[in-house]
This record gives C-alpha cells, structure tokens and sequence, in this order.
C-alpha cells in the first residue's frame, strides 16, 4: 500500500526571500544562495533591504558544485567545483586553490582595451573537479545573486567575484560616472545574461550591501561611487546636480537617476578600482 | 521563545541568539517599578569606575540613555535621540575605555520632526528622513543617495568653512525636507550620534563629521598642536590634529551631530587634572573642558643623546598628545600615520618631554 501523503505538509515549500529559490520547510538557509531563511529580513523604512548577512561556513549550491562562505569581515568564497562545471573571475581575487585546478583564460568579445591597476585585464577560468578560493581586498559582503534563465544584471566594475560557466560575460564603457574625487574618466560595467540555463554571480560589495526595488518609472539619485548592480531594465542616467551658489568652479557633483523597473543595489563604502 | 533582536527562534534557556548573537532578555516586558534582570556578559563589566553617576548602569537604563543621557521611557527598547540599546550592557574595559552602547542594526532616532535610521554593521549608512521644516548640513563626499525631488544646495561661505579634503575644497551642503538622503564614508567603522543640548559644546578633529542639524553652529579654532621637521633646507610644519579643530554647539534649541570614526570607538571621562596620553591621529572627539598639548617620549637608548630638542639630530622619539581632564574624550582604534615622525624636529608648540 503506497503511503498516504499528509495532506499539505510535505509539500509544503518556503521561498527565499532574496532569491525566491523554494527551499524545504525544514530548511535554515537557502540551498540556492544561503541567505538565511529563519530571520527577519532587515528592511529599511524607506525601503532598502540589507543584502542576507550569511552566516560563517554557510554553504549553497549552483549546478553541481558548491560554494561556502567563510568569514564575515572579509568573507571568503571557497568553491568545491564539481567535474565539467567551471568559473571565471579577475585573476587577481584568488586566494588559494588546489593543484590539480586548471587554469584558463576566457576569451573576450571584442578588442576593447581595458587595464586594471596596471595589468591587463584577464578573465580567467577554473574548471572542476577541485577547490578554488576568492577574497577581495577589504572589508564587506558578499552577494550571492542566483540567476535564472533569461535574466540580464549589470555590476561595477570589478566588484564580481565569480560567474559560472552558463553565463555570458561582457562589458560595456559607462561615461561620467565617477565621483568628482577622481576625475570624470568614466567606469565600465560588467554585464551578466543568462539564456538556457540559471547561473550564479557573486559579488563583493565594500561595507554594507543594500537592495531596493524600484517600481516602472520610480527612480532614486545615487551617489555613482555606491552603485554596486542593477537589473538591465533598470536605467542609469549621470546627472550632474543644479547647485545655487557658483562657488563650485570648474568642478561638478554627478549623481545617477536610478529608474525603475528592477533592482538596484548599493554599497555603503566606495572603494574606487581605477580603469585605465 | 523569540530573539528580541532579529526574531529568529532560540531554546527557552539560550543567553545569546544563535542567529544574530543578540543577548536574550528572558523578562518579556518588566513592570515600570522593577528593574530589568541584569543581562549575563561573558566580559568583565566593570560599574563605571570614574563617572560621578550612581554605580548601578543596569538599574538606572530605565530611565536614562547611557550614552547620551537623555531621559526615555522604560518602555524603550533603544534611545530615540541617539540610537542606543538602552539595555545593552554597557562595556567598558578595566581601564576605564568604555565601547560605545550597542546599536541595533536599523535603529532610528528623531530630531526635531524628522528621522534617521543607522543601517548596516561594517560601513553603517545614516538614512535621514527630512520633515519640511528640517534641514542638515554635511561634507559633500559622504553623500551615498537621495530622493529625486529632494534639493541639496551648497552652503555660503559666511559658515567660515575654509578647509581642503584631498586637495579639493571641503564643501559643504545643505539638504532641506521633506525627503529622504542617505551618508556613508569609506571606511569600516562606527557612527556616533552626538546629541547636542542647548548650551553644549564638543570639539571634532577634522574630516569627522558627517552631518549636523541645521540648528548645529558650527565655529573653528587653531589646534595649535604641531612640529616642524627639517630635512636638509626643507622644512615642513605638520599638525597631528589637524591645523583647526571644529567646535560644534547647540545655541538653542536641541541638535544632533553624526560622526564617523574608523575602527571601534572608545571613550572616557577625565577627572579635573586627570591626564592621558593618545595617539594624535586617533582623538576623535573631546570636551571643550579638555586641554590638549604634544608631548615627546624618548625611549632609553644606549648612547648618550643630544640635550635640547633644537639641537638633537636623533629622531627615535615617540609623539603623544595630552588630554587633560575635566571631560569626555574618545579615540578610534583605526588612525593615519603621523607626518614626518622619524625626520629630524626642529621647532614645536608647547610640549612636555620624558626622558627614560
């Protein structure tokens, strides 16, 4: 006699509030992201959300490997790659792997120079089975954006951690949004689109991460140093600000309009990575 | 049961949350008359060794803010001036450093009609929700976003604001209500609420400050505090404390000041002659009650040393600025280098010396 199923209750799934991935009932963290699922989410009274402070050694899963978070400071992401499934990442956010990882560099649309902190800028790739392990170099948090098939998110640059290997990974140069402490020179963007299959981006963000949704045509100043990502229906227009006295000479204050619809991410520490 | 702090579910028994770590209040609500039971601190909490108020923190929270003094109900979880967990124990090292009060992530506190919310735990945001009738000022480099139709002006120069921040002009603007505007700065570290009342006074080293209320006045004064080094024909004139400090005060009516300090934040009263000696680059704030002037330890050495500072070419010196009581004083655990400190000193303002 095939066993009688309680109605409701095993079926009976929770959504992850940051991912929207559904997770057991029983669960303490969600498997697709590891926001934790038994805590209020912190949201701010106007309307920003903190990025899921993940707990020390949370571990979540994305295709056949997994990722575990190691830290809070600083946190670390430790990837056990499972055999055909890959990564790719700025080379210069490796903290340790294992020997027998191999390394690969992915090649870039397009012959767009672009150089960071005097290096050239190389996307490199890790392919399974092993470890591999990322940090980046101050303190933050690290934002697990699970993607889902036909999703399109743009980031700052060099504020990815990893993308896996069923996304699509290109850049586009923005003009004029950079704080008026560096000079206007511009930024470029890194833009994540998956097609078939999900995949998963991380990101570090410097200081407290904060995500809000906007409505269609709602829109939000930013200051450019805090943007961190958008969902590419989210626009982005540099506006430099009316102030009344003239006293500010040759210099501007740019903000970005942020509007909606989609998500818009911040960080609450700017930590500026020059692109030459 | 339930974490006061972040909801989460934690056995009956538990002390501290295993979501958040909170500290579990096991009294749900205590009457008005009755204290709240004393929460259990694995650190050793000393009962305010130097301070002139009754030796009782926990018993006296009720009533008043431990950090700002205020006087809330006892209703309050936290002190809608300041941002404070009112029942948080207080931690203060045996020294007589004492961490500021606990802050829920999230807290908010009002001044005048408006409101402000402290978000974040490693970079934490100031979300200001202006009345119509408020306005504040800040520096215009820690500001991180805004509501579109909210109006940011520059201020006029008649505030005296003449001061250079990474070699560009320290400007500084003005936000008027009604709206919402959010700050941040660059650095991990700690928010300081300083309400300010009437008649009180509190002196900032520079590039601090994060935004004040529009009733704040804000005046300047020369640190006097500095060295001149030379090297060769180049002499160089260095302040550790900045050329100016910033003297903030409440004329009238009740204000609040927001500061950013780096690292953790420790502070402490000084008895009247009391004195300490602090890393120049880390005072954050201090009464104006608290004199301060440089003072120069030379380590004992195995060699016999030039006698007067003008004439010595030895530089293993160590640099101190000293605070004397009566007051508040407050250092951060996250300081610059000092300018200039191994090269040779050739003139400086008022300072002691100890010879070892």
């Amino acid at each position: 006699m095939p066993p009688t199923i309680p109605a409701a209750e095993p079926l009976e799934r929770i959504p992850c509030q940051w991912c929207q991935s559904m997770n057991e009932k029983a669960a303490l963290t969600c498997r697709a992201c590891g926001a934790p699922l038994d805590i209020r989410n912190l949201v701010s009274e106007s309307g920003w959300r903190e990025a899921p402070r993940l707990r020390d050694m949370t571990e979540f899963q994305f295709s056949s490997s997994t990722c575990q978070v190691e830290g809070e400071i600083v946190p670390v992401a430790e990837i056990h790659l499972g055999a055909n499934d890959s990564v790719f990442f700025e080379h210069h956010i490796m903290l340790w792997k294992d020997d027998n990882v191999p390394l690969s560099v992915l090649q870039l649309p397009g012959g767009l120079k672009r150089a960071f902190a005097g290096m050239p800028f190389i996307i490199s790739v890790a392919t399974g089975p092993g470890r591999i392990a990322f940090s980046r170099d101050a303190t933050g948090e690290l934002v697990v954006l699970p993607l889902h098939p036909g999703m399109e998110i743009d980031v700052r640059e060099h504020a990815f951690v990893l993308g896996s290997h069923q996304i699509d990974y290109s850049f586009v140069r923005v003009k004029g949004l950079t704080n008026i402490l560096f000079g206007g020179q511009g930024m470029f963007m890194d833009r994540f689109v998956t097609t078939n299959s999900p995949g998963l981006v991380l990101l570090h963000g410097y200081g407290n991460v904060f995500e809000r949704k906007l409505k269609a045509g709602e829109s939000i100043m930013v200051e450019p140093g805090a943007f961190l990502y958008k969902d590419s229906s989210v626009s982005m227009n540099v506006e430099f600000q009316q102030l009344s006295s003239g006293f500010f000479g040759g210099t501007n204050m740019s903000l970005a309009r942020m509007t909606g619809p989609g998500r818009i991410g911040i960080q609450s520490m700017y930590v500026h990575h020059h692109t030459e | 049961m339930f974490c006061t702090n972040c909801g989460s579910p934690v056995p009956d028994t538990a002390n501290f949350c295993t979501a958040c770590g909170g500290a579990i209040q096991h009294a749900p609500t205590p009457a008005a008359s009755e204290p709240p039971a004393p929460v259990q601190y694995s650190r050793p909490v000393q009962p305010t060794p130097r301070s002139p108020e009754p030796p009782t923190p926990f018993a006296a929270a009720p009533t008043t803010c431990p950090w700002c003094k205020a006087e809330i109900s006892a209703a309050q979880l936290s002190c809608p001036r300041c941002g404070a967990s009112v029942r948080a124990p207080q931690i203060r090292s045996e020294s007589g450093w004492g961490e500021l009060p606990g802050r829920k992530d999230m807290a908010k506190l009002q001044f005048g009609d408006s409101f402000c919310q402290i978000e974040g735990l490693y970079v934490p945001v100031a979300d200001v929700n202006l009345a119509a009738s408020d306005s504040i000022y800040f520096t215009h480099h820690v500001l991180l976003w805004k509501d579109p139709q909210l109006n940011i002006t520059t201020m006029s120069l008649a505030s005296g604001w003449k001061r250079m921040f990474a070699g560009l002009p320290l400007i500084m603007m003005q936000a008027r209500g009604p709206g919402r505007i959010a700050f941040s700065r660059d650095a991990p570290g700690e928010m300081i609420a300083l309400p300010l009342q009437p008649g009180q006074e509190v002196d900032v080293r520079e590039h601090l400050f994060m935004l004040a209320t529009g009733n704040v006045s804000y005046d300047w004064f020369s640190s006097n505090i500095w060295y001149t080094t030379k090297s060769g024909d180049d002499k160089e004139t260095h302040y550790p404390v900045g050329m100016f400090m910033d003297r903030f005060s409440a004329p009238q009516t009740p204000g609040l000041l927001l500061l950013h300090a780096s690292g953790n934040v420790f502070v402490r009263d000084l008895a009247p002659g009391q004195t300490i000696l602090v890393k120049p680059t880390a005072l954050i704030f201090k009464d104006p009650s608290v004199q301060m002037q440089l003072h120069f330890e030379h380590p004992r050495a195995g060699f016999s040393l030039g006698f007067s500072l003008g004439s010595s070419s030895w530089s293993n010196r160590y640099y101190w600025l000293r605070l004397w009581g009566p007051g508040r004083v407050a250092v951060q655990s996250v300081f610059d280098r000092m300018e200039g400190e191994s090269r040779y000193l050739s003139n400086c303002s008022p300072a002691t010396e100890q010879r070892w």
